[in-house]
């Protein structure tokens, strides 16, 4: 009986796994063929042996190694960063219930909403006057606030909901505020900000518009920046945009399959919740 | 004992935290490198190392490393988009380089000079003999007035190369249905129904892209004389109703009712018309130079050659891209000998051998007859003023209603008559005017 209910829904979900995986079987096939052969054959057809000039070819182009060092340094501080940030705001929200709370968070919503593009001009003119532009550090905190208010407003109702009667325990043995975040409500929480963690990571490492617009010396580039250098004005080269592809996706896997079980334990935390 | 292993523990994270800021300041603090002491020159492009401006560019490089002895070019290549998305901003900061390649046209180049972040060359080209090397068809796209439009004022860029449109068309395809090369609109009227009635789409097409609506212009040029061109594209005022426009149309409707052109390539990119007739599957793609390199290194299943879009004088294209100086370059000189370098027959071959159009070429030096053809079209044309530019140029957004309402003809869901109407009314609506 399990059996015969288990079998179509194993069936679906292989299917949904090979409609996700084949893109990636795609730019993996491309990614070992030469231009010619792409040129000739066509993007779908197996590559005839492994070509290995375009994922070195584009390394060294760009300089990968420091780009890779960029992109790890500035998501790596964003999501140490935001989370921090998240942490110690929604702890004033969530916890501490200060007044006006719907507002301020409806506040972060919005700022949350806003689109990047707006953003451009307004980052641009104070990083320059702060001496910041061009630097990676701009970088780290516009996003470390962008993402932070995605923290904030998450981990806000996370928090709201935390169990009362731990906290006033707590706060009977003599535990001071500080004391709560630290010992009590952080340690509490520690899966919702594993998961956010892993998030800020991600989407940080993904941006493209604002490093592109601040980033401007191939020193400070992300690895994101880095691909659009092979889409020219009227020609593109395939076979090495998807080597490139590849090379700027694999650390995202990489982070991703090392962080899934705190990702999954998230989100079933979540769930029960 | 616990406590005291928490503090550490804290202070550590603490300190790694403040540890990973203050090396991300020093890396903020990493000099530019742009000071106007004479020995580095800073320079972006954004052309490929295979393309034929990236060969003779590098070449440029080591030329000019020789000939300035304790100068260090730092070269930086830069993607297309961002120079295109971020050259006001990095122009008008201290991150500005000296020299750098920037598109050409009213909303680029032009815009940027009228913003005042461009250096007048005008004293240098003449002073340099660029003026005289680059012809006025092709000095066009230079020239910029106090208000940013294109055509005749102050040199604000220098270009090393020009474009052009023309057909490729693949010798076996031609040779197995016994067609020629032809030479009169009628011959090519015929070789397309030759190869239309043996089940080939004789042109490749990319209808979500310029291919399409370059078909079109030509069609419309091959009707037209250069007073029609310059009111269209400077002017401000074309007839969409007038002769020449009614004949592309309608033609152009035409041969995609024959199958001249695919009827589903109204939502083809340009890559995918290139590749397709790498691929040999269409015996003709009309398009510009800037595939002449990637042909040359990538056909191999079969010959190939090109050839002027037959009983027109006028075709598509104009200079290429620019070398602009920033007004807040630190070197300028260095520049303006950099720029030298690339005008000078040397690097102008390099150009022309690897599949580049070089504005001031030595005809007789390129050994590859393929490329000595190309030049030879390119020299015709520009001594007869017959570059046209393109039909996207003289009204903001036009790219985008040129290509949504060429899809239509290629659908079918409109009329050539609507569709003329509908760009009338959005090139009076988003003309530049002068």
């Amino acid at each position: 009986m399990t059996a015969v209910r288990k079998y179509p829904v194993l069936a679906a979900l292989v299917l949904g796994a090979a409609f996700m995986v084949l893109p990636f079987v795609v730019v993996l096939m491309n990614a070992v063929k030469s231009p010619e052969e792409y040129s000739s054959d066509g993007p779908l057809s197996m590559p005839d042996g492994v070509y290995l000039d375009g994922l070195t070819d584009f390394w060294e182009r760009v300089d990968f190694g420091q780009k890779l060092w960029n992109s790890v340094l500035i998501s790596g501080s964003v999501a140490l960063l935001a989370v921090v940030l998240s942490v110690l705001s929604a702890y004033a929200i969530g916890i501490g219930r200060i007044r006006g709370r719907p507002y301020v968070l409806a506040f972060f919503v919005l700022a949350n909403m806003l689109p990047q593009e707006s953003l451009v001009y307004p980052i641009y003119y104070l990083s320059k006057e702060a001496g910041l532009y061009d630097t990676r550090l701009s970088v780290v905190i516009v996003f470390t606030v962008v993402q932070s208010a995605f923290g904030t407003y998450l981990l806000s109702s996370v928090l709201g909901g935390f169990p009362r009667e731990v906290i006033e325990a707590a706060r009977i043995d003599g535990a001071t505020k500080w004391q709560v975040l630290w010992r009590v409500v952080v340690p509490v929480s520690r899966p919702t900000i594993g998961v956010l963690m892993v998030l800020f990571f991600i989407w940080t490492w993904n941006e493209f518009l604002l490093p592109l617009v601040m980033l401007v010396s191939d020193d400070n580039q992300t690895v994101s920046v880095a691909l659009g250098v092979l889409q020219g004005q009227r020609d593109m080269d395939a076979t090495m945009t998807n080597a490139a592809a590849l090379l700027g996706v694999l650390p995202a896997i990489a982070f991703f399959l090392i962080f899934q079980r705190t990702l999954t334990r998230g989100i079933a935390v979540g769930a029960v919740k | 004992m616990l406590k005291a292993r928490r503090r550490a523990r804290l202070l550590a994270a603490a300190l790694a935290g403040a540890l990973s800021l203050s090396t991300l300041a020093a890396c903020g603090d990493s000099d530019d490198g742009g000071s106007g002491d004479g020995k580095t020159l800073r320079l972006w492009h954004y052309e490929g190392p295979d393309s034929a401006m990236g060969k003779a560019w590098a070449e440029a490089i080591k030329e000019f490393e020789d000939s300035h002895p304790g100068v260090k070019v730092e070269f930086e290549e830069k993607g297309f988009e961002q120079i295109q998305k971020t050259a006001p901003q990095v122009l008008n900061s201290d991150q500005a380089p000296d020299l750098m390649e920037y598109n050409k046209g009213n909303a680029t180049t032009g815009q940027l000079s009228r913003q005042g972040l461009l250096t007048d060359l005008t004293e240098e080209a003449e002073k340099r003999g660029w003026a005289d090397a680059v012809p006025p068809t092709v000095a066009t796209t230079s020239r910029y007035d106090e208000n940013g439009v294109m055509g005749d004022g102050a040199w604000y860029g220098i270009p090393n190369y020009a474009e052009y449109t023309m057909v490729y068309y693949n010798k076996d395809l031609f040779a197995e249905h016994g067609v020629e090369v032809p030479t009169t609109f009628a011959e090519l009227e015929e070789a397309l129904a030759t190869f239309a009635d043996a089940g080939i789409t004789p042109f490749a097409n990319a209808g979500a892209e310029y291919m399409a609506q370059q078909y079109l212009y030509q069609l419309a040029l091959s009707q037209a004389d250069k007073a029609w061109v310059d009111s269209f594209q400077m002017g401000g005022e074309t007839d969409f109703s007038d002769a020449a426009w009614t004949y592309a149309a309608e033609t152009f409707a035409d041969w995609v009712d024959k199958g001249y052109i695919a009827e589903n390539s109204s939502g083809t990119k340009a890559e995918d018309a290139g590749v397709s007739f790498i691929q040999g599957k269409h015996p003709m793609l009309f398009s510009g130079s800037w595939w002449f390199g990637r042909f040359q290194a990538e056909v191999q299943k079969f010959d190939w050659d090109t050839f002027l879009w037959p009983g027109s004088d006028l075709t598509l294209g104009s200079g290429g891209n620019l070398w602009v100086v920033p007004e807040g370059a630190d070197n300028k000189e260095l520049a303006y000998d950099f720029i030298d370098i690339t005008m000078k027959k040397g690097i102008q071959n390099i150009l022309g051998d690897n599949g580049g159009v070089p504005v001031a070429a030595d005809p007789a030096a390129i050994s590859d007859p393929q490329s000595q053809a190309l030049i030879k079209d390119y020299t015709t044309l520009a001594d007869g003023d017959g570059l046209a530019y393109y039909p996207d140029w003289p009204a903001n957004g036009f790219y985008d209603s040129m290509t949504s309402e060429t899809q239509k003809l290629i659908t079918g869901s409109a009329e050539p008559g609507d569709v003329l109407k509908s760009l009338q009314s959005e090139y009076d609506e988003n003309v530049l005017q002068e």
